[in-house]
């Protein structure tokens, strides 16, 4: 059952598969897109502009991707604006310096995001909280958390964070594009997993899982700690990009992580998509910010074009979900 | 606090029209909020001398009245089912609006006023067609509004927003009369006119229908998809009008004006004993809420706590109150007393 739902669209040809699917779409967007910000800025082919978007569009991919998590087991995590801020400041206020300090940085951040993930998953799977409100809450109590640590825009980040992270692998690959690998891998392991089919059948019908046998609870926790240790991760990642703390680093993670969930293919109804998709739409969102920056938008407008693009992506995934659940029904 | 609420329960229990002994999870949930502000405004006297004095209480009322009305929209809202979250720009966009096209002085003030709350009511109705015809998920779609929204009055006002207030407005704000704020008679009046129009009007009824089953709604012949945009146009209007009422307490608006305003709303209504799934929930409730709120925010701020320790005590109180209303716990608490009271 779940396995039908999470390898939609059997009769087509593998080419119009491939298009269709969860990431084709999303994947063909990104490239059109890429190739109209070459043709306004001619240096966009660089390895230098190419490491850079990769470095912007690493926190919103990460937190983009922990949301698809959710979002799949049809819910909706909005703690991530407060898992994202609470880190942000953590890693400015009390910075740890040289590799080792980065690496128990980033575990603390992990640490954070999957409790808060954990208190998400036993509000709404063990005491039946709906998904938005009892993670309204957690995000709120988490943002608060991150204004009494700093309580005005300060700090800094260690310097070994901030210069790696951002810094390319043997002058090619970018460090932060490690990250985004090291969770694809690890995604593609993890639906596989029995927990992984869960989380697909779960979000396509409960009820149905539950009879079925999927421990339905404890794949929602799973999903809310999974997201929580990737919203953890992307605020560290967003430290080594700022290089500073802000108590509300977090809040345009909010809307931007919805749109590139959308936007990669996965209906917010859950019980299909990608996290693959999700980061392609993550990319999308922050390249379409350089493109029209560099299409002469004022940024006061900016907020204009990101508003009108979350609704489009919506509605384009809805399309895109319509048109997979006909090719199904054929 | 027992005394108050053994005297009041027995009374509701009798004017329940349904006439059973037993008191909806509703009025009980009202009854204690109340009763908890009461108990909060009588206790913060050991805080400090200056609170619960008169004067206190009456600034207490007037810093509710912005959160009363803006969470009779966003309670509406709830109501169907929906979340709300474009209010801190609504307001915004209210404020900005009233300083700009209206500025001190009062040129054409009864007319720019209501023009300025169509504006706001037609963003809201934008919102619910987003949500009722694109399929967005409103909380999503509200956010898109809301960024829209804040984004143009950016753009508008070249991030300064110039211009004072309106002098009808600064009376209703700061003027007193037989020794009690103006406002304070108007949020009364607006209390009324919201518990008539949620209890005693078809449109309250019927948006309280589709809350409960949208399919059920729709088959006893409400017309569901117009019925749908109606909360969020009511709730852009309210919040465009407290934009208004801030520009004549403050005299002057800012972009950020509205900002601390959208966590309160969604707890005042939750908080109020409204079901965030949708169909239940009173606006009587819902002032108590937002009363409780100003009052513990006073409370709080005079204790001289940081903005973010308020803002957990927030979120917490959010968890709390979805936690103790999910089941039937109140209504049970509230039977016990009422038997043990006979």
């Amino acid at each position: 059952m779940s396995a039908v739902t999470a390898n939609p669209a059997r009769r087509r040809s593998p080419f119009w598969r491939a298009v269709i699917s969860d990431t084709g779409i999303v994947a063909l967007i990104y490239v059109l897109l890429y190739a109209l910000y070459a043709f306004w800025q001619p240096d966009a082919l660089s390895l230098y502009t190419f490491t850079d978007l990769v470095n912007n569009s690493t926190p919103l991919a990460l937190a983009a991707a922990g949301e698809t998590l959710v979002v799949i087991s049809r819910g909706f995590d909005l703690s991530v604006a407060g898992v994202v801020s609470l880190t942000n400041v953590l890693m400015a206020v009390y910075p740890l310096d040289g590799p080792g300090g980065a690496l128990a940085s980033l575990l603390m951040c992990c640490a954070i995001g999957a409790f808060v993930g954990m208190i998400n998953g036993i509000l709404v799977a063990r005491l039946g909280l709906q998904t938005i409100a009892a993670t309204l809450g957690t995000m709120i109590i988490c943002q608060g958390l991150a204004l009494v640590i700093l309580d005005a825009p300060g700090g800094m980040v260690a310097d070994f964070v901030t210069y790696t992270l951002t810094d390319t692998l043997f002058g090619v690959v970018p460090i932060a594009g490690l990250f985004l690998v090291a969770a694809v891998v690890l995604w593609l392991a993890f639906r596989r997993t029995n927990t992984g089919i869960g989380l697909y059948a779960i979000g396509a019908d409960e009820q149905s899982a539950r009879f079925s046998g999927v421990a339905v609870s404890g794949v929602r926790i799973t999903a809310f700690v999974g997201a929580g240790i990737l919203y953890g991760v992307a605020g560290f990642m967003l430290s080594a990009q700022t290089a500073t703390g802000n108590p509300t680093a977090g809040t345009p993670f909010l809307m931007l992580t919805f749109a590139a969930v959308a936007l990669g293919g996965t209906p917010l109804g859950g019980g299909r998509g990608s996290l693959v998709g999700s980061i392609l739409g993550a990319g999308t969102l922050m390249l379409l910010q350089k493109v029209l920056f560099s299409g002469g938008v004022s940024s006061f407008y900016t907020g204009i074009f990101q508003g009108v693009v979350l609704v489009l992506a919506i509605v384009f995934g809805n399309t895109v979900a319509r048109l997979l659940k006909k090719d199904e029904a054929r | 606090m027992n005394a108050h609420k053994d005297m009041a329960m027995p009374f509701e229990a009798s004017s329940d029209r349904r006439g059973r002994q037993k008191l909806d999870r509703e009025t009980v949930n009202t009854l204690v909020v109340f009763g908890l502000s009461i108990v909060l405004i009588v206790c913060s006297r050991f805080i400090s001398p200056a609170l619960g004095s008169w004067s206190q209480v009456l600034t207490v009322l007037i810093l509710a009245s912005f959160l009363i009305i803006l969470s009779f929209g966003q309670g509406l809202v709830i109501l169907i089912g929906g979340l709300d979250l474009s209010i801190p720009a609504l307001i915004t966009l209210g404020g900005v609006l009233t300083t700009t096209w209206i500025g001190t002085g009062d040129a054409g003030v009864w007319y720019m006023l209501p023009a300025i709350l169509v504006v706001c009511a037609m963003v809201g109705a934008v919102s619910g067609i987003g949500i009722v015809w694109l399929k967005v998920p409103p909380f999503i779609m509200t956010m898109a509004t809301s960024i829209v929204v804040a984004s143009v009055a950016l753009g508008y006002t070249s991030g300064t927003p110039r211009g004072g207030s309106p002098s009808s407005l600064l009376w209703l704000m700061k003027s007193w009369f037989l020794g009690v704020p103006v406002v304070i008679y108007f949020t009364l009046a607006f209390i009324l006119f919201g518990w008539l129009l949620q209890n005693f009007t078809a449109l309250g009824r019927r948006l309280r229908a589709l809350g409960t089953n949208r399919n059920a709604a729709l088959i006893a012949g409400v017309g569901v998809n117009r019925l749908e945009l109606v909360p969020y146009a009511i709730s852009a209007a309210c919040a465009g009008f407290v934009g208004m009422m801030l520009v004549g307490y403050s005299n002057g608006a800012t972009l950020r004006m509205g900002d601390s305003y959208m966590l309160p709303s969604i707890a005042a209504v939750v908080i109020g004993g409204s079901s965030i799934l949708g169909g239940s929930g009173t606006f009587i409730g819902t002032v108590g809420g937002a009363i409780l709120l100003t009052t513990l925010g006073t409370v709080i701020s005079a204790i001289g706590l940081s903005e973010g320790w308020r803002t957990i005590i927030e979120g917490a109180i959010i968890v709390g109150a979805l936690l103790v209303l999910r089941g039937e716990f109140l209504t049970h608490v509230g039977n016990r007393m009422l038997t043990r009271g006979k």
